[in-house]
């Protein structure tokens, strides 16, 4: 019966061209839209490596200041970390988690090189962010006076200098040797990849970067308005401002979230618009086909079988759009367009693949159930 | 083969009732050509599609084979149809989009045949109505004749016991039209039991029983 619907289709493909573009145009979008959100759950699966709640970050900016800034700096941690509210601190690079900011570098080892996220923090780092090493420690203060400056890596970064090696002890290009590995640490919130990221001690103290605070729950606002007055009044002239972690990671997901919506609204529109042409053509169709019908049912075609037919004529249709859209689509895992994992491609091929069906499926099923319920007799004493 | 016993039809709309058929009483015996005349509207064609399955009486029984197929389902009808049943019509009713090798093949698709096994029979049903070198053509490539002659191959491809003919030379001219029914006689003689519709006086002589309708009532 495929076969018979096939030849029947291909015979009339010049009244089906304009149905057969339109479904291909929709699967290449779905693939794309789809592309995007596997893409992103994929991402939104692996874990951040690290806790951000109650967690805040503190910018200064010194502005014209020159003056004993260093001295201003050490007062001003010391004053922080005498709240009872606040937990633990350390200052970081201004590349802290969620900000738009973000530094790196080459990182190389013997003829292995991999661009990498770097941070520098101070040793308090890993108790703000709760980080748990996968081996190693973080480094101390205490290593600031040692030979060869200590580094904390992520896997990612281990998995590219060191493969199945340990990297733990082991001496980079630049002499810093790895003292410890963690596992993810995606800086730009759930929807991104796990790059690979270098943590180095900061030493001497930067004046420039962020405060980064971990807060005791329950902590609010009026903390953060004493917090900026307090700064304000011990470093004059200075800009402080405040953030939360919790915002800036809901800014991140934004910028991930919004082109994610707007395909979406676009491919539902043209999805829409494909089923309500599937759905009137079918219409037509039957219309126009209604001693073909009257003839199959004297051969024999139960209503059943009528039905059957116009729902497999659609999807052959749609396989002949597909066929031709994944000539394209399969060249995306094949060429690894935009460094996205093969992966990613598959699965957003299989999901378009069924959305088309499903939706061909839907239109086509009550027409064709209309189709199944003509009288053969009346039909073909019409015509 | 197939017996009627009362039957009555009735078309009804919101204003007006049209009794097409009334009281009749038809049996066709195996190996039978029967032909069907009476002036137009008399309910011709409906007691064709009746016989065929194709619609249901308001009254009365039909037994086809001595068996009662009132309360058959559709897929039953629809099996029955299939199985026993070849329809040849006036209008030849063939599908433009398909070849006339797949358009014979339409009786089979609703079988359990292989394709190898259909496109012998189409093959071999298109052979014996003179057809052979025409397989490849599409309907609107064929005079009114050869269509007609697709239509019978399409009818007997399933090797049916009964063929029911709506005017099968209505659209033909003297020559095509005695070719068609040399045909039928031709499928008669091996043992194929014909009803026909005809306005041909001529045409039906040559069959072995004529039915007369007038205003949907068996004259005799």
């Amino acid at each position: 019966m495929i076969q018979h619907l096939i030849k029947l289709i291909w015979n009339r493909k010049g009244s089906h061209l304009l149905l057969i573009i339109e479904i291909w145009a929709s699967f290449m979008v779905l693939f794309g839209v789809m592309s995007l959100v596997t893409f992103n759950l994929d991402n939104y699966r692996e874990s951040l490596g690290f806790e951000y709640e109650q967690v805040w970050a503190i910018d200064l900016s010194r502005n014209q200041d020159t003056v004993q800034t260093a001295e201003k700096l050490a007062q001003v941690l010391q004053r922080i970390k005498a709240y009872p509210e606040v937990e633990k601190v350390s200052q970081m690079s201004s590349n802290s988690p969620f900000s738009f900011s973000q530094m790196n570098s080459s990182i190389s080892r013997k003829k292995t090189s991999t661009l990498s996220d770097i941070y520098y923090t101070d040793e308090n780092f890993e108790d703000v962010f709760d980080i748990k090493m996968k081996s190693g420690r973080w480094y101390q203060s205490s290593d600031s006076v040692a030979k060869n400056k200590p580094v904390v890596i992520n896997q990612k970064t281990a998995d590219a200098l060191f493969g199945t090696e340990n990297p733990i002890g082991k001496t980079l290009d630049d002499n810093k040797v790895v003292v410890g590995v963690i596992d993810n640490f995606k800086a730009k919130g759930e929807f991104t990849k796990n790059e690979p990221a270098f943590f180095q001690l900061m030493w001497p103290r930067s004046e420039e970067g962020k405060i980064v605070l971990k807060l005791k729950s329950g902590t609010d606002a009026n903390f953060e308005a004493k917090l900026v007055k307090d700064l304000g009044s011990m470093l004059v002239g200075w800009t402080v401002e405040v953030s939360y972690l919790t915002d800036q990671r809901q800014n991140q997901h934004n910028l991930a979230l919004v082109p994610m919506i707007v395909f979406t609204i676009i491919a539902g529109f043209l999805l829409l618009n494909v089923a309500m042409g599937l759905f009137g053509i079918l219409k037509v169709n039957i219309a126009k086909r209604r001693e073909e019908i009257g003839v199959r049912r004297a051969m024999g075609a139960t209503e059943t079988d009528i039905q059957k037919q116009f729902v497999a004529e659609m999807w052959v249709i749609a396989t002949f759009a597909i066929l031709v859209g994944l000539l394209f689509a399969v060249q995306f895992p094949t060429l690894k367009v935009f460094d996205l994992a093969s992966g990613v491609y598959w699965v957003a091929i299989v999901l378009a693949i069924l959305i088309i069906y499903g939706l061909v499926t839907i239109c086509a099923f009550y027409p064709s159930r209309q189709a199944a319920k003509i009288q053969p007799a009346i039909v073909l004493h019409e015509s | 083969m197939i017996t009627l016993n009362n039957i009555e039809k009735v078309y009804q709309t919101s204003t007006i009732e049209t009794l097409a058929l009334n009281n009749i009483n038809i049996d066709i015996k195996k190996g039978e050509f029967v032909s069907i005349m009476g002036p137009s509207g008399c309910g011709k064609s409906t007691l064709l599609n009746i016989m065929g399955l194709l619609d249901e009486p308001t009254k009365g029984d039909i037994l086809i084979d001595q068996k009662h197929v009132e309360q058959y389902t559709d897929k039953a009808l629809a099996s029955l149809r299939n199985q026993k049943i070849g329809f040849i019509f006036q209008s030849f009713h063939l599908i433009n989009d398909l070849s006339v090798l797949d358009n014979v093949e339409i009786p089979l698709l609703y079988r359990n045949s292989s394709a190898q096994f259909r496109r012998e029979a189409a093959r071999e049903a298109l052979e014996k109505v003179g057809l052979s070198n025409r397989m490849k053509h599409f309907p609107n490539q064929l005079s009114g004749g050869q269509k007609q002659r697709v239509a019978i191959a399409r009818a007997i491809v399933g090797k049916p016991d009964i063929i029911l003919a709506d005017e099968p030379t209505g659209n033909l001219d003297s020559a095509m039209g005695n070719e068609i029914l040399n045909i039928l006689l031709q499928l008669n003689a091996e043992g194929c039991t014909i009803v026909m519709v005809t306005h041909d006086e001529s045409m039906a002589k040559k069959t072995h029983r004529l039915i007369r309708l007038f205003d949907g009532t068996q004259v005799y």
